[in-house]
């Protein structure tokens, strides 16, 4: 929740409406950068602290989901979509997170390219 | 806590309402011929019952409308009683109450509850995948 609200903004900054087709373009990657970010945190936490925080709860996610399949195949009183759906959860959100850090990534790469 | 797949907490609980659906059905086939249960009595089918709730999310936050069972009741409809009269339980005009339990009725109810059950697991892989379509935007 916390980042894709933080998106937002930015959304409507670079004129992004859900029914226009976004082409991933140059001029996006800024969005991504620590400083762009920060002025849309209503708590005024760090874009590290939000990172983490996102670990954490993907993290959460996965070990939920490990749960849930132990207690499935140890009998327990757990149905099997259920268990389906904290896997596939906790995999969407492990995807959510390694995009964040592509992203992260192009971002510093596209920094170093830059000429002095 | 991120919600990546929205809506799902509700089909959820309609996943696992429609399960109990078909437990019931499954055990209304299963006793369709016995006619003598542990009361003495034939069996008498059985109706789940659905009701909608609401359902606290975790962190305290808006609660989402869902569904739940809210009992399993029983069919109150006469036995049909059929002339038998080698069986155990027939009365003393050779006649055996059987239960009240329609097998083409149980078959067209257990169509019904697999294709909600499908139903709702297509709002899964729906909701699923447009949450990696999404992801997918940035990508060259």
């Amino acid at each position: 929740m916390i980042p894709l609200t933080a998106i937002q903004p930015l959304m409507s900054a670079h004129g992004i409406s859900p029914g226009e087709k976004i082409t991933p373009s140059l001029p996006v990657m800024p969005a991504d950068q620590p400083g762009a970010l920060a002025p849309a945190q209503p708590s005024g936490d760090s874009f590290s602290t939000m990172l983490g925080r996102m670990v954490g709860e993907v993290n959460g996610k996965q070990i939920n989901a490990s749960e849930t399949v132990n207690n499935l195949q140890a009998g327990g009183d757990v149905p099997l979509h259920q268990a389906v759906i904290a896997m596939e959860e906790a995999n969407v959100s492990f995807q959510l997170m390694v995009e964040v850090r592509n992203k992260l990534l192009d971002a510093y790469q596209e920094i170093m390219k830059m000429q002095v | 806590m991120i919600n990546i797949l929205s809506g799902v907490q509700s089909t959820a609980a309609a996943l696992d309402a429609e399960r109990t659906r078909l437990d019931v059905i499954s055990e209304n086939i299963a006793n369709a011929n016995t006619t003598h249960g542990p009361d003495g009595k034939p069996y008498q089918r059985q109706v789940v019952m659905f009701e909608s709730a609401l359902q606290q999310a975790m962190n305290g936050g808006q609660a989402t409308p869902t569904l739940r069972v809210a009992g399993i009741e029983k069919d109150q409809r006469p036995f049909e009683t059929v002339y038998a009269p080698g069986n155990p339980d027939a009365d003393a005009h050779g006649m055996v109450a059987m239960p009240n339990v329609n097998i083409q009725e149980e078959m067209a109810d257990m169509i019904s509850a697999s294709r909600s059950f499908e139903a709702n697991l297509a709002v899964v892989k729906n909701a699923r995948d447009m949450a990696m379509q999404v992801l997918a935007i940035g990508k060259h």
